[in-house]
């Protein structure tokens, strides 16, 4: 199995992650999930998740991830009993007491990173209680990895983009400390970005990202079933850009045709997209000075994401585009889609709603339309041109 | 007889319980005796974190409990098994769930210590399948661990006392701070934001985060528990004693025996 694994945070990123390659999706619900502050999803969304994901052959994970304190408890399996009703796919857990309300409702149960796998033994442990799938610690080595597949035989989930815990999963309650936030309960305040003081310069200690491109091969290779990409909170481009560039760099390695260039090629947008420095980190090399900062940074958000198609009207050959960055006519821009290949525009005409010609699209969710002789699906993107794969090299 | 145990000094009450304390060295023992301590847990040389005095096992003697907090790798999950095999040490309190798995037939006692998991009583009704006792988390609130307590009674171990972990990371945090800014290592490391503060102590495992506030909860030796447990990297004798006298000047808190987490937040996409 080679699974694409895709974080969303509501809906509209479901559909995009599903629609952009993703062959399944992890979500939260309203309770009992690691990201209580995200959006996440009612019940009633979660079975149109399902219903969604399972017409398109995919599949549907729910996180139920907390470390529960009594309180928590009430209602819990009552909530497992609605997600095995509802077609849910799968639960990601760590508590040991979910798992074995899980397992008796008949659920699937993939233990989460939360419970600091990295090692066979761990997984041994689980494994004789029923779990089926394994999320490995992001510090877990390409060795570790190996030597786990051997032994266990279990199906291993890797994080391979996204954002990295400074801590082990699971064992960093600074957000507890800090800001009274339970960190094991979904409040997570990210302390890790904080800067501190010491005697000598400010101590800080903020992991750079995941990006596992150069190595997606020989995970694949090793043994790896399921290719977890992180954040529920992310935007929908960030989720259809990641998602739409280790699509293609998966399904170009099953085709044996991945080339350097296309490497180098998803590498630099996956790193535009980012707002922080992204890179391997623990599983080819111990990670060192190079793969944290060490100095306070200003975090700069992406504007490339310029607009999403809701509609295209097929008699007047136009896109009907929600603005989402500011743009002109004369910018020459770049169309991503679910079904398409990355179409360069250079924008010649703007219509506002009123159909009168405008210059420049500068008001958030403006509504816009663009000429187009070509029909575009709902949720394809209009971005800046970033990159042309022939330049890379 | 119950009221009279109310006017007990910390000291008066530990003297009728079971204390399980780490020991940073020989010479803190005697005087840890003398305050009525009796089980002593000494940190395995190179399967511990933040704890900046270990032991190696032939050191360690028949009456005491080994400790193992590193969350293990394949490579130290096969050094265990090599080390283990002949153990004859009273007990072992661990963290990583594979080490259940190669000390589950050894005729040893087994307390798990989940660090920040245990926070509810079915959870620890369930890994007190496997193990003698477990640690409940200091990440919940008194009333909490009272009830987890009347639930289980006789079961438990109950933090009461020392430096709680609240971060554990396998990267060597401090060599990569000092070495990017070129200065002399300091291990441990304090650092502070406002009024917070942790303290950092790093080895070839990783770097464990202190909370700087020792956390005193000797107020938990009221509940019935099976062993009560002391974490004193960094603390030695004296502060143990003056800690228990309540005369001591080291910063002290109460973690979350009376201070609840919250972790959704009013007015956010959640509400």
């Amino acid at each position: 199995m080679t699974e694409l694994l895709a974080p969303a945070g509501d809906l509209e990123r479901l559909k995009i992650a599903l629609l952009y390659g993703a062959d399944a999706v992890y979500l939260g619900g309203k309770d009992y999930s690691l990201r209580a502050n995200a959006k996440n999803f009612s019940l009633e969304e979660m079975a149109e998740a399902c219903r969604f994901a399972h017409q398109l052959h995919k599949k549907i994970y729910v996180t139920v991830n907390i470390v529960f304190h009594n309180k928590n408890l009430d209602g819990l399996a009552d909530y497992l009993q609605d997600l095995k009703n509802i077609g849910v796919d799968a639960v990601i857990v760590s508590d040991i007491i979910g798992v074995k309300l899980a397992i008796q409702k008949g659920l699937e149960v993939i233990l989460s990173t939360q419970a600091s796998l990295l090692n066979y033994e761990a997984i041994n442990f689980w494994k004789n209680l029923g779990v089926k799938r394994f999320v490995l610690g992001r510090e877990a080595t390409r060795d570790d990895i190996i030597r786990i597949k051997k032994e266990t035989n279990v199906e291993l989930e890797c994080f391979i983009h996204g954002a990295m815990c400074t801590s082990i999963s699971g064992k960093c309650v600074l957000s507890n400390y800090c800001t009274n936030r339970d960190a094991n309960r979904g409040g997570c305040a990210q302390i890790c970005r904080w800067v501190f003081k010491t005697d000598g310069p400010d101590f800080t200690f903020m992991s750079k990202d995941l990006n596992m491109v150069t190595y997606l091969e020989d995970m694949i290779n090793i043994g790896v079933d399921s290719f977890k990409v992180e954040g529920r909170m992310r935007s929908i481009y960030y989720i259809a850009t990641v998602i739409k560039c280790y699509r293609k760099i998966i399904d170009k390695i099953k085709a044996k045709s991945l080339t350097i260039q296309d490497q180098k090629y998803y590498e630099l947008i996956l790193n535009r997209v980012a707002n922080r420095d992204t890179m391997p980190q623990f599983y080819h090399k111990f990670p060192g000075v190079n793969e944290s900062y060490f100095q306070d940074r200003v975090e700069v958000s992406n504007q490339d994401f310029l607009g999403i198609v809701l509609d295209y009207d097929e008699k007047k050959q136009e896109i009907i585009l929600e603005q989402r960055n500011y743009f002109k006519k004369g910018d020459i821009v770049e169309f991503i889609g679910p079904n398409i290949d990355n179409i360069t525009y250079t924008i010649n005409t703007i219509l506002n709603e009123d159909n009168e010609e405008i210059d420049v699209a500068r008001h958030p969710q403006m509504i816009v339309k663009l000429p187009f002789k070509k029909r575009l699906d709902k949720y394809s993107m209009m971005r800046v041109k970033i990159f042309d794969k022939n330049d890379v090299l | 007889m119950i009221l009279g145990m109310a006017f007990l000094s910390a000291l008066g009450k530990m003297k009728n319980k079971d204390i399980l304390i780490t020991l940073n060295n020989w010479q803190d023992k005697e005087e840890l005796e003398k305050l009525g301590i009796k089980h002593f847990v000494y940190p395995l040389k190179g399967f511990c974190v933040g704890m900046p005095n270990t032991f190696l096992l032939e050191e360690i003697p028949k009456d005491g409990y080994i400790f193992i907090n590193r969350i293990l790798d394949n490579k130290g999950i096969d050094d265990l098994k090599k080390l283990i095999k002949g153990v004859t040490q009273k007990g072992l309190i661990f963290d990583d769930l594979g080490v259940l798995q190669i000390v589950k037939n050894l005729k040893m006692e087994k307390i798990l210590y989940l660090s920040h998991f245990n926070t509810n009583s079915e959870s620890i009704k369930l890994y007190l399948e496997y193990v003698d006792s477990v640690i409940v988390a200091t990440d919940i609130t008194e009333n909490e661990i009272k009830e987890i307590v009347t639930l289980l009674p006789h079961k438990l171990t109950l933090f009461i006392l020392g430096y709680v972990g609240s971060m554990y990371s396998r990267r060597l945090l401090i060599d990569n701070y000092c070495q990017f800014h070129k200065i002399k290592k300091e291990n441990p490391l304090y650092i502070s934001k406002d009024d917070k503060g942790f303290i950092l102590y790093e080895n070839e495992y990783g770097t464990m985060f202190y909370h700087n506030k020792i956390f005193n909860g000797l107020q938990l030796l009221d509940l019935d528990a099976k062993y009560y447990f002391i974490n004193a990297p960094f603390l030695n004798a004296h502060d143990i004693k003056d800690l228990i006298d309540e005369t001591s000047k080291l910063p002290q808190d109460k973690g979350f025996l009376e201070t609840e987490t919250i972790y959704k937040l009013k007015g956010e996409a959640n509400d």
